[in-house]
């Protein structure tokens, strides 16, 4: 759409706060006064609580479970347990990943703190009594945690359910704890350029276990109503249709009968997209009772049990010219998965899209693989503020990247602009098939460099290493990151069948409001300020009188829900599109009206005008109200539409991060003295939330580098499962951001955006360990395991001679 | 999370007396800061509590007590005792106290070799104090040791232990109960031991 220049013309484009505008987000005034509905909100009449028994060990046998005492405890009304959901065969569930799950743990745990029994009273006073009555007595058992020990000949047989199973979701299983090995690229190709590449290298680049944390943890209120046959539960979900789905599947209810609300969601992060055994023991209680039921796990069951991230072993591998061109690039990845395969990925990609571990860089020959091994820990492997395993994949080649240039001698940015895909390449295929939509990488770094004066800096820290008195190392980290998000093209991606489209359904209303409802669900990005400001743009209404609707599944169209950085890229295109085909009844509307025909028309901002006569026009407004009381002969009346948008390709948005680090020789605390962060998602909706979702990413990114981990002890003992232990920064360590952008749209999408709220995320994580290490480059160290913890670093300072 | 503890407690006690302590699960029990035998199975089977609080943390383990080996000779006792805790933690550990001869005729020293293994809740909360905890403990638990066998009549008139099938010995130590026995972990008591032993720590190292 060409901009207006004419002030009346602006005037009017502004009152609608359509695309660009930063507009203040609609969902704040309830927040900060207060009036969010979490799911903890809700109350119902009669409503139960449920609490559960968890496993103190990693690996055992259940000898017995005794629930006399418990069910003796006034106030307990129920303990249910793996045998009492056999006879609904409950007590084993599917998982997105293909496996199963167990919902209470059957003969075995698997995992310290696996659910074991539920408990049903009255209050949850009497529930946490009753779970400490339960006795259970268990026969210990040998216990896998390390990974690389899992397909040993002789390693703890830990899924006996499994047993004689070779064949697992994805292909042949060739040991008992073995999962799946999954690949991509060109192996031989691969294998041929580093056998007559000049230089190679390869490095050990750990990705350690983290847990997404949102501030919300998850629960439900499952009501069954046993009269009407009908089941409404309120949960915390990211994907509210397809838990309603898979709740059909599971209890053989219709999904007509099902009704499944995500209320406000307190920060998902991918912590919400699965179905965990408290949410099927609740729902399961409820239809036993009849009556509703509550469970809300506490901040322990919430790390320790639902939904961990990442944990990947990467063996990366590089293969270069000797002044820095890039020839090929391998990967090697074991996977801890945990004792069950619950990786949230699209069905047909067990490791996500870890093939966008090419990066920017043009990379003729490249070949990746990934074995998932069953451990001792909880089950989850979820996509933490990131589409599917690119956090791991922009990891590992930003970091070879890394320490190629330091292996040749070379700057860091100057071997990273040697290597970038270029811009007139666009549209770009991957040596793994991925088809890159859009970018302009030497632009943007060209920016960031100048930004923040990349030579002047450079100058500082060799100074600084001249110094053997300086008090401080100076570390400078740079990441150009793209990202692959905006699953996605059904013919690639589907959830048990599903494919990943999104859908959107709006009404005008005879006054010229509107509501929008959406098959995503908001967990904090602001798509009630967002999706609306798209409508403005292509309707001509103003945001202000645009209702959007999500989460509730018998008033939303079906769509896959908000993770991934789907919801612009697939979601705000349905709305476009839907948007789109209401635009093309009004101009039908607008020709009856004015009694001229539909090619005499021109649109401008908020109207249709008859060319060359600008008196006269209908708005937006005169139509809603006409397609109520006289369409044209011939059209029906009302003006709304649905759309479901099935994309055809990813959106690949990018990024060119940098940071200054300043590590202390005596404690080894590490201060970002500076963070600049240059995002390009395409079309910009509203900057403000942009800038928002950009501090946001860039903090969690920050806990992941610097203090985010989940250790296990021999025993299986996750320790740091509080927020004692486990890193949460607040204002306090948060460092300060600066922010940036390039606008390069996709040109695939129906107005050009590609999804922001995980690049930061994603970007910032490599950026923040090229800092640290950086610091200690000159002393000959390639590289650190995360997380960069004061303690760690100290230990390196130690290590490297340096420590004060 | 699993510890393995070595220590050396001196005693102003003779051998022999100690050993009349250590032979007696019960008295040894006694000893234990919040520990408990309440009831006997067999000759070489009990089952035992022990109550641990540190601050709002409570855990009561209740679990069973195998003695393994009593070995006169060497004065070793060995035993394994298992427990778990309704609120979500268990704990085993396998024992090794011998009492050794000291310097001087009247002394002794109590020697310990455990292997303690926590799970659950207090591996997670407590993994980190675990040593510093297990010190505190077994310094008090010296303590009651010690004036347990203090208060045994002394070497001249006490049972031969070749004598000993030894009600003598029992009735003696019930006859004497340890003086001041402090009965449950103590919290403040800990994070006190705790504070003194961090602040000694940075001045040690200026020094």
């Amino acid at each position: 759409m060409n901009a207006p220049t004419d002030p009346k013309l602006l005037e009017r484009s502004a009152a609608l706060q359509g695309l660009g505008d930063s507009r203040l987000r609609k969902e704040d005034a309830r927040f900060i006064q207060g009036k969010g509905n979490y799911v903890d909100d809700i109350k119902m009449p009669g409503m139960l609580h449920m609490d559960i028994v968890r496993s103190p060990l990693a690996h055992a046998r259940i000898k017995r479970i005794d629930k006399s005492e418990a069910l003796k405890i006034p106030g307990v009304i129920a303990v249910l347990t793996a045998d009492d959901l056999k006879p609904l065969k409950l007590h084993w569930m599917p998982t997105l990943a293909g496996d199963v799950a167990a919902v209470l743990a059957d003969e075995k745990v698997h995992f310290q703190m696996q659910e074991v029994a539920v408990v049903i009273a009255e209050d949850r006073y009497a529930a946490a009594d009753g779970v400490e009555a339960v006795i259970v007595e268990y026969e210990e058992l040998p216990v896998l945690i390390d990974p690389h020990k899992a397909l040993l000949p002789d390693a703890p047989v830990l899924r006996e359910d499994l047993a004689g199973k070779t064949e697992g979701a994805h292909g042949k299983r060739d040991h008992h704890n073995h999962i799946f090995t999954w690949d991509a690229g060109d192996k031989a190709a691969a294998d041929a350029v580093f056998a007559s590449a000049p230089v190679t290298l390869k490095e050990h680049i750990f990705y350690p276990r983290v847990h997404p944390c949102p501030l919300e943890t998850c629960g439900c209120v499952a009501s069954f109503d046993p009269v009407r046959g009908e089941l409404v539960t309120y949960i915390t979900s990211q994907a509210p249709h397809v838990v309603r789905t898979v709740v059909s599947l599971l209890s053989g209810l219709p999904e007509s009968k099902i009704r499944i609300v995500s209320p406000d969601i307190g920060g998902g992060f991918g912590n919400k997209v699965g179905i965990y055994p408290g949410y099927v023991c609740a729902i399961v209680a409820s239809i036993v009772l009849g009556k509703p039921v509550k469970w809300i796990e506490d901040r322990i069951e919430n790390i320790s049990s639902t939904a961990f991230a990442r944990d990947y072993h990467m063996d990366g591998e590089i293969a270069a010219t000797a002044d820095g061109k890039i020839l090929g690039l391998r990967v090697n990845v074991l996977a801890d998965h945990g004792a069950f395969d619950a990786c949230a990925d699209p069905t047909k990609y067990p490791a996500g899209m870890f093939h966008i571990c090419s990066g920017s860089y043009d990379i003729p020959a490249a070949y990746c693989s990934v074995k998932g091994v069953y451990t001792n820990k909880a089950p989850g492997g979820v996509a933490y503020r990131c589409s599917f395993r690119v956090t791991e994949a922009v990891y590992v080649i930003e970091r070879l990247v890394d320490i190629l240039a330091q292996k040749l001698g070379m700057d860091k940015a100057e071997i990273r602009a040697k290597n970038f895909i270029r811009k007139e390449q666009f549209p770009y295929t991957s040596a793994f098939g991925f088809e890159y939509d859009s970018g302009d990488y030497q632009t943007a770094l060209d920016k960031v460099l100048h930004a923040c004066d990349y030579k002047g800096l450079r100058a500082e820290q060799a100074q600084k290493r001249a110094d053997p008195a300086a008090k401080t190392l100076m570390g400078i980290g740079l990441a150009t990151f793209t990202e692959v998000v905006g699953a996605g093209p059904s013919k690639m991606c589907d959830i048990l069948g599903v494919g990943m489209f999104d859908s959107c359904e709006i009404r005008i209303h005879p006054t010229g409001s509107a509501i929008a409802r959406m098959g995503t669900i908001t967990q904090g990005q602001g798509h009630q300020t967002t999706y609306a400001q798209i409508i403005a743009t292509e309707l001509g209404i103003p945001s202000e009188v645009i209702q959007v609707e999500e989460g509730d599944t018998s008033t939303a169209p079906y769509g896959l829900g908000t993770y991934g950085s789907r919801s612009t890229p697939v979601a705000g295109a349905a709305i476009a599109l839907a948007a789109r085909k209401i635009h093309a009844k009004a101009r039908k509307i607008a020709a009856h009206l004015l009694e001229v025909g539909e090619n005499d028309l021109d649109w401008e901002i908020d109207r249709f005008k008859v060319k060359g006569d600008d008196a006269k026009f209908k708005t937006m407004k005169d139509i809603s109200w006409a397609a109520y009381n006289q369409p044209p002969p011939g059209l029906e009346p009302g003006l709304e539409a649905v759309h479901y948008y099935d994309p055809p390709n990813f959106t690949f948005p990018f990024g060119i991060y940098l940071c200054v680090v300043d590590i202390d020789r005596g404690t080894g605390e590490t201060k970002v003295r500076r963070f600049y962060a240059l995002d390009d998602c395409g079309t910009r909706i509203n900057p403000m939330i942009i800038e928002g979702q950009i501090h946001g990413g860039l903090t969690e990114g920050y806990a992941v580098a610097m203090g985010q981990q989940m250790p296990f002890d021999a025993q299986g003992n996750l320790l740091g499962n509080t927020l004692m232990d486990y890193f949460l920064p607040t204002f306090v360590e948060t460092p300060h951001w600066e922010t940036d952008h390039t606008v390069t749209p996709s040109p695939h999408h129906p107005i050009g955006a590609k999804g922001v709220a995980e690049s930061p995320h994603v970007g910032s994580i490599p950026t923040f360990t090229s800092a640290v290490v950086d610091a200690f480059a000159h002393l000959g160290v390639k590289h650190m395991v995360m997380p960069h913890s004061a303690y760690r670093v100290w230990q390196q300072l130690k290590a490297s001679g340096v420590a004060l | 999370m699993e510890v393995k503890l070595e220590k050396r407690y001196p005693l102003d006690v003779d051998a022999a007396r100690a050993w009349l302590v250590l032979r007696d699960v019960k008295a040894v029990a006694e000893c234990m800061p919040g520990a408990a035998i309440t009831e006997q199975v067999d000759a070489t089977h009990f089952k035992g509590s022990v109550k641990v609080k540190v601050g709002p943390a409570n855990a009561a383990f209740a679990g069973d007590i195998e003695v393994l080996g009593l070995d006169e000779t060497t004065h070793t006792l060995q035993l394994l005792g298992k427990g778990a805790d309704r609120g979500g933690s268990s704990a085993s550990m396998n024992l090794a106290a011998t009492v050794e001869p000291g310097d001087t005729a009247g002394t002794s020293v109590l020697v310990g070799v455990a292997e303690v293994v926590v799970n659950g809740k207090f591996a997670q909360f407590g993994g980190r104090l675990m040593v510093q905890v297990s010190d505190m403990l077994l310094a008090q638990f010296a303590d009651n040791f010690r004036a347990a066998a203090a208060a045994l009549p002394g070497p001249q008139v006490a049972v031969a232990p070749a004598a000993a099938e030894s009600a003598p010995a029992a009735a003696a130590v019930k006859a004497a109960p340890p003086p001041a026995k402090v009965n449950e972990i103590n919290g403040l008591a800990i994070m006190w031991t705790l504070i003194k032993g961090w602040f000694a720590g940075l001045f040690g190292k200026r020094a």
